[in-house]
């Protein structure tokens, strides 16, 4: 009796024991610092006064300044640049990427051999990390190392592609590089949709007298729209959070030519020590990925519970 | 309308062979029914007469017109699928519309067809839900419906009822022969359920090992079967064989069996297959539940009736008769009999064993006799 009370008592709390660490460190350093961060972008409060836990004299009383920073934020020439620049890159980054990646999902779903051996080749760029991709392609774009060189050294002397240090052309460097990393992973996302396509409903269609492609474009991809979203909200987020693709990349630059809101948020908070733009432009990024997540979750669960 | 006609068609896939040289001459308005167990080839023949698969060699004519080699949107040849295959993003009306759309009909004219179609198979009320608000019996309403639309030449079924319930599948079969009743165009149909075979088809192709074992008229199939496979394959429940000798008195002949220690001579009619060269050896018989009965005084008296007395090892009661199994030759045995008549498993029990339909096949070839 005593030995099953214990043994009920250990499967109760270990879980409960093993998990807790991680909710604790979830709390504190996830969502307490979203809540931190919050409060710095509506107070007028330096961080360090907030941190300096060794400071007798902690003064816990904020300067509320409502919206003022957002309001200052949004005057910031810098901070609509990078706003403009992470319109341009999500636009051509999650566009191009669903197109290549259903072009080649539905080249790769034509029954053709060796399939597996290139769903794996146009995977592999998703193996290597953001920062592993800036680098080659910094080194592929460089005009004095990569294309250009290569191009004018076999005899095409007026060959150039210097658009990785031309301030307009510098943000599709940056798209260039993010298709290239992503499209493979949105392909097996495809793929995996058009796996799920009762192969009798291509048959019917082309005793319907449909060809082929009005087979793709009349039912097969209308059909796959949850796929479509799913692609979609992931890839949306990748390009908000753009961080480490474009610092290792291009750095921001040339000047700031490639600025994204994360390498705004960046600089402002650690470089320049401007805590409440830092904090302030965080938060506007915050709710970018959550406009996007939450109905997405939102459709995700209803549709569990159906 | 037209007539179907498959001359020697072979399909491989590689080194599998699946088709190993169709014949089938169907005149236009037969409904034909392509039966067989799983893997015969049924289902890639018909895929075969739709152009979804290219036939390795021989020849499809539809009419007149070769159209071995035709596109599938040319054949004019609708089919119905086990899945239904309704196209998932669009309604009942567009599904029904989007073989009329792609060739470009009229929007007029597309209206007053779905409409038609829709009154036809009494799915007017489904007509703008999508395909996944539908119950299994609806959307095969529906996969007919589009098939329907089209008024094409041949309908092509490719097991539509084996993912309905027992009910619903039994009343979409009467819906079907109906409607072939009525449209009087030619159906091939494939199902592996030989009871939607007989019920349905004008006549039945009985399918094995990609060769066809026997064309025929349900009748025919089913009481004039060509082969062992196919009189195993037709009835349920199906047809006993049992191994027996031949024996011979003056001009008749007769087979041997033994039950519980006794044995008995049962009279062959020579109608049922010359067994001169067969005398002192060994036969299958083969004779279905229903010709051994309980005591029937008018049964009784026919000529090629013998009374011989079994032991009951199992009753299975089906409502209407009970399926009684005893043990002939060291076989297992299954007779039909009223269910007042049947005993209680252990019991002895009188049963008529009526020759007028039994059928002989050779042991070695399987082949009738």
């Amino acid at each position: 009796m005593t030995k099953s009370n214990r043994s009920k008592g250990i499967d109760y709390w270990l879980p409960k024991l093993v998990l807790s660490p991680t909710i604790a460190i979830t709390t504190v350093f996830i969502y307490g610092f979203i809540f931190l961060t919050a409060a710095l972008s509506v107070t007028d409060e330096p961080l360090m006064t907030i941190f300096s836990l060794t400071n007798p004299n902690i003064d816990f009383t904020f300067d509320f300044v409502g919206l003022d920073h957002y309001v200052k934020l949004f005057e910031n020439d810098r901070w609509n640049g990078a706003l403009l620049n992470l319109g341009i890159f999500g636009v051509l980054f999650i566009g191009i990427c669903m197109i290549v990646g259903l072009i080649f999902a539905i080249l790769l779903d034509q029954n053709i051999r060796a399939e597996g051996a290139l769903r794996t080749i146009y995977l592999y760029p998703m193996a290597l990390s953001f920062i592993v991709t800036g680098t080659v392609w910094k080194w592929i774009l460089n005009p004095t190392v990569g294309i250009e060189k290569f191009m004018q050294d076999i005899g095409f002397t007026s060959f150039t592609f210097d658009w990785i240090v031309d301030p307009q052309m510098a943000i599709y460097t940056v798209v260039i590089a993010g298709i290239w990393q992503s499209s493979g992973f949105v392909m097996a996302i495809f793929l995996a949709g058009l796996r799920g396509i009762d192969t009798s409903i291509i048959k019917a269609a082309q005793l319907d007298g449909a060809s082929l492609f009005s087979v793709y474009t009349r039912i097969i991809i209308p059909s796959m729209r949850p796929v479509f979203f799913s692609a979609f909200v992931m890839l949306a987020h990748i390009a908000i959070k753009s961080f480490d693709l474009i610092m290792a990349l291009t750095g921001g630059g040339p000047g700031n030519a490639t600025d994204v809101p994360a390498i705004f948020m960046y600089q402002f908070s650690f470089t320049r020590s401007q805590y409440d733009m830092g904090a302030t432009s965080a938060m506007i990024m915050l709710m970018g990925v959550a406009a996007i997540l939450i109905p997405y979750l939102y459709s995700e669960l209803r549709g569990e519970k159906q | 309308m037209a007539g179907l006609i498959i001359d020697n068609v072979q399909k491989s896939f590689g080194q599998t062979h699946i088709l190993k040289g169709i014949d089938l001459e169907i005149p236009d308005g037969e409904f034909v029914i392509l039966v067989g167990p799983s893997g015969c080839g049924k289902s890639t023949l018909l895929n075969c007469i739709a152009g979804l698969e290219e036939v390795t060699s021989g020849r499809i004519l539809m009419g007149d017109t070769d159209m071995t080699h035709a596109a599938p949107k040319d054949r004019d040849i609708a089919m119905v699928f086990q899945s239904y295959a309704l196209y998932p993003n669009m309604n009942v009306r567009k599904n029904i519309a989007f073989g009329l759309e792609i060739r470009k009909m009229p929007k007029a004219e597309i209206d007053e067809i779905v409409n038609n179609v829709a009154k036809l198979l009494q799915i007017e009320n489904l007509l703008d839900r999508k395909p996944s608000q539908l119950s299994g019996g609806q959307r095969q309403r529906v996969a007919m419906g589009r098939s329907l639309a089209r008024q094409p030449e041949v309908f092509l079924f490719d097991e539509p009822l084996s993912n309905l319930d027992a009910k619903l599948r039994v009343e979409m079969r009467t819906e079907i022969k109906k409607l072939h009743q009525r449209l009087g165009t030619t159906i091939v149909y494939v199902t592996h359920d030989q009871i939607e075979a007989m019920t349905l088809a004008d006549r039945i192709a009985v399918m094995k090992a990609g060769h066809v074992q026997q064309f025929g008229t349900p009748q025919q199939v089913y009481d004039d079967p060509a082969n062992m496979f196919v009189a195993g394959f037709m009835g349920s429940p199906s047809m006993n064989f049992l191994r027996v000798e031949v024996g011979q008195n003056g001009d008749d002949y007769h087979v041997l069996i033994a039950s519980e220690g006794h044995t008995y001579q049962l009279p062959c009619p020579k109608a049922q297959g010359d067994l001169s060269g067969y005398v002192g050896k060994d036969v299958i018989l083969g004779i279905r539940p229903e010709q051994l009965t309980h005591v029937m005084p008018h049964v009784e008296e026919g000529e090629f009736v013998t009374k011989v007395p079994v032991k009951i090892e199992v009753t299975e009661p089906t409502g209407a008769d009970t399926l009684v199994l005893t043990r002939i030759n060291d076989e297992e045995c299954e007779c039909r009999v009223h269910p007042a008549e049947a005993g209680q498993p252990g019991e002895m029990m009188d049963i008529l064993f009526n020759m007028d339909k039994a059928v002989f096949f050779d042991i070695e070839t399987e082949d009738r006799i």
